[in-house]
């Protein structure tokens, strides 16, 4: 890391078991080939979305092309896979993810961390965006590979059964067509046994992002940010588990003992889409210098929500069709609504992600209705998660500084 | 071609309603209910007393401080349109969900009567056709209330009838394409989503004649295959001519694709709606397996003996900038020229006649 990246603000000692976790997944995912295939267990590549705890319970391993994207952005190679994807056809309005996923398998020359390790199959489900289904449309042409898809119609106001039916249906369908392809028969027990997992980590992930709610906040949003990685890759799993108690504890520990993520907190943020993963410590520093901590954020509390008890499959239905993404602008008005009160929030700042249109594009209005209902400002600045091209520094930080002298103002 | 024909009554009437057709006409007999894609099942609107009225971009784009700029400019030009007060008269608005734009532009609409219809992203997928129907009972359910009638069979048989009426028409004017100006193809189909739907049959059934006897062999025009997203306008239509083209077969959103495949009228209507939606031409929004879309873009090219295929962007548009790389590949691999043209407008410029220009000699 260099100097000018590194965090203005207290360190987690759980970082360092973060970065040890994350290099024993990658590794891992990176040689499946070898010890998967002995063992017979395939590979598939995931969206972040997709109900892996069916093909955890079928002995898949997953992996996430979307965590690698943010990987890519962070490390600072985004740009040139997304040449390599654009030189290819792609065009540069498209997702950075997507052309860095993309660019990565055209050109594993460039790609960090060795690359991605090749699929077997790929399982796609469009709570999310759009993009994903025509994303893993390309890959199942350039690997030859089946692609499995989860349609999860959007929901435009109330959750209707006859959407949640419909999905429940595709998942049975995954559930043969997973068996066939693997040869393995679903255990419900097994199935139980993952949810439960992807469970209890929801729920430490939960207790973690609560402990926000003290003054003054233990974490800070890159922590969250950074420390959600395993919430991604290991959902479904004791590892997850573990790894999320480590942090609990440690968080606990710090809000016993009264310890700021931002020493001298002055202002208490909210964050609105996914990070700038290429100025992450950059961009949040200019905050912090000024007392400025983001105790929450709406992206990491994506992982937030719990499977319900009961059936399996109705549970994996309702909850990955009713994701926050998947929802209208009034449900994500109330939901910012709700944390600004829960975290005494006293400004938020939202990015305008070109490459996250259903994120996006519906910002400006969230950010009026949210100023409007809580008197709390909010800023609206436009740059891409991995793509550093469209990044404008001075811009960026003559806003930045407008709104923490109106916050200053505001006192 | 005769300049006659497009003063001849009935396609000056059709022409005419293209011209005047982005707002709701002043017309206190009619409630116009405007929507979005050629997914939304006009046929609920007739039958709630609705006239359905697509909605287009204004020639005049304007920017609604709602919107970032990364966005296509039909949204973009619609919303400020919808902003500006322009289209207050309709009597609500419908989105059929096609993309991430569209579902985020349905929440910040400014019409107090806002509707959403979600088609399956992926129509043969296991639960689809039930899922579909449920979805268009809802929607039948909401708009009566909307429109403040009691939902009745019989008026939406009415209704499909109408409409399969209006679909075999244009499928005698699309027939009949090759030996007709793009503009004048493209305009009359246009028509068909602006016009109220009774008067566009009316008129459209009398203009086929004039149109059969005026088209004639597109002699020695390169004939092309035009496929993309919605064109609100003719201007690319007018450059393909200028350059001695003719677009033989138009799978654009506005186009053919909008009016394809009818509904079957022996079965319950709202189940025959759906199964029509599963059966349409296959667009970049929906997911009905791999290579669909190519397989069909090959076969119309056969069928119209086309020389060469236009994908048509508009930029900002993921699913249609998606589809060009695997389509285009597929097309080019079984021999057929593609030129993958990316337009802001509707109206194409300088840099896109060059790269048209360039691909035309190349044929």
């Amino acid at each position: 890391m260099k100097v000018a990246d590194e965090p203005r603000y207290l360190p987690l000692r759980s970082s360092r078991h973060l970065g040890r976790t994350m290099q024993k997944y990658y590794l891992l995912m990176r040689y499946q080939h070898l010890w998967g295939r002995p063992l017979k267990r395939p590979l598939a590549w995931v969206t972040s979305g997709a109900p892996v705890e069916i093909l955890r319970a079928l002995g898949i391993d997953v992996f996430y092309p979307e965590n690698y994207g943010a990987l890519c952005g962070a490390r600072r190679a985004a740009v040139e896979l997304c040449r390599a994807a654009e030189a290819a056809g792609y065009s540069q309005d498209l997702c950075s993810y997507a052309r860095a996923g993309i660019g990565a398998v055209l050109r594993p020359d460039l790609a960090p961390a060795g690359g991605m390790p090749r699929p077997d199959l790929l399982v796609m489900c469009n709570n999310i965006c759009g993009t994903v289904l025509k994303w893993y449309e390309a890959l199942a042409g350039l690997f030859n590979v089946p692609l499995f898809t989860i349609d999860t119609p959007f929901i435009a106001a109330d959750v209707e059964e006859h959407a949640v039916d419909y999905v429940r249906t595709q998942l049975r369908r995954l559930i043969d067509d997973l068996e066939r392809f693997t040869g393995r028969r679903l255990r419900p027990a097994e199935l139980e046994r993952r949810v439960a997992l992807s469970n209890q980590a929801v729920g430490l992930w939960c207790e973690i992002r609560d402990f926000c709610r003290h003054r003054p906040s233990p974490l800070n949003a890159p922590d969250l940010f950074v420390h959600m990685a395993p919430i991604v890759v290991l959902r479904g799993t004791a590892g997850a588990v573990g790894y999320y108690r480590r942090l609990r504890d440690e968080v606990a520990t710090r809000v016993r003992a009264g310890l700021a993520a931002v020493p001298g907190e002055k202002h208490r943020l909210l964050w609105d889409n996914i990070a700038i993963w290429y100025r992450l410590y950059r961009f949040f520093r200019l905050f912090s210098e000024r007392g400025a901590c983001f105790v929450t954020d709406t992206y990491t509390g994506g992982w937030a929500a719990a499977l319900a008890p009961g059936d399996p499959l109705e549970s994996l239905a309702r909850t990955y069709t009713t994701i926050f993404l998947n929802r209208p602008v009034e449900f994500r008005v109330r939901q910012m609504v709700e944390l600004i009160r829960a975290y005494a929030v006293d400004g938020f700042v939202m990015h305008a992600n070109r490459s996250c249109k259903p994120y996006s594009l519906v910002q400006e209005e969230i950010r009026r209705r949210v100023m409007n209902e809580t008197g709390v400002p909010g800023l609206l600045v436009e740059a891409d998660m991995a793509d550093a091209r469209v990044w404008a520094e001075e811009p960026v930080h003559n806003r930045v500084q407008a709104f923490l002298e109106n916050l200053e103002l505001r006192g | 071609m005769n300049g006659s024909l497009y003063g001849a009554e009935p396609v000056a009437v059709l022409l005419a309603a293209v011209r005047g057709g982005r707002r709701p006409p002043a017309d206190p007999q009619r409630r116009y209910f405007g929507y979005f894609c050629s997914y939304w099942p006009e046929e609920l609107l007739l039958a709630a007393g609705l006239e359905p009225l697509r909605l287009l971009p204004p020639e005049t784009a304007g920017t609604p401080a709602c919107l970032p700029a990364f966005c296509c400019l039909p949204a973009r030009a619609c919303l400020a349109a919808a902003e500006a007060g322009e289209l207050d008269a309709l009597a609500g608005v419908g989105f059929a969900h096609s993309c991430d734009t569209v579902q985020c532009l349905t929440g910040i609409w400014p019409h107090r009567t806002r509707l959403f219809f979600v088609p399956p992203a992926t129509p043969l997928a296991p639960g689809a056709e039930v899922y579909l129907r449920g979805e268009l009972h809802r929607l039948w359910r909401q708009l009566a209330a909307a429109a403040g009638v009691q939902p009745e069979e019989e008026a939406l048989r009415r209704a499909v009838a109408l409409m399969n009426g209006v679909r075999l028409l244009a499928g005698r004017l699309d027939e009949m394409r090759p030996g007709l100006p793009s503009p004048l193809t493209a305009a009359l189909l246009r028509a068909g989503q602006l016009m109220p739907r009774a008067d566009y049959a009316a008129a459209l059934e009398a203009a086929l004649p004039l149109l059969a006897d005026a088209a004639d062999e597109p002699g020695g025009r390169r004939r092309l295959v035009l496929s993309g997203s919605l064109l609100e306008s003719d201007g690319l239509y007018m450059m393909f001519e200028e350059l001695g083209a003719r677009v033989v077969a138009d799978d654009t959103c506005t186009g053919y694709r909008h009016f394809a495949v009818t509904v079957d009228e022996g079965v319950e209507p709202l189940a025959g709606l759906a199964a029509r939606c599963a059966a349409r031409p296959p667009c970049p929004c929906r997911h009905p397996g791999p290579d669909r879309r190519a397989d069909y873009l090959l076969d119309l090219a056969g069928r119209r003996g086309a020389q060469g295929v236009v994908l048509a962007l508009r930029k900002y548009c993921d699913p249609h900038a998606w589809d060009a790389v695997a389509v285009g590949e597929r097309l080019r691999r079984s021999g057929l020229p593609v030129l993958v043209l990316e337009m802001e407008a509707a109206a194409p410029g300088g840099q896109e006649r060059t790269r048209l220009q360039a691909f035309l000699e190349s044929l």
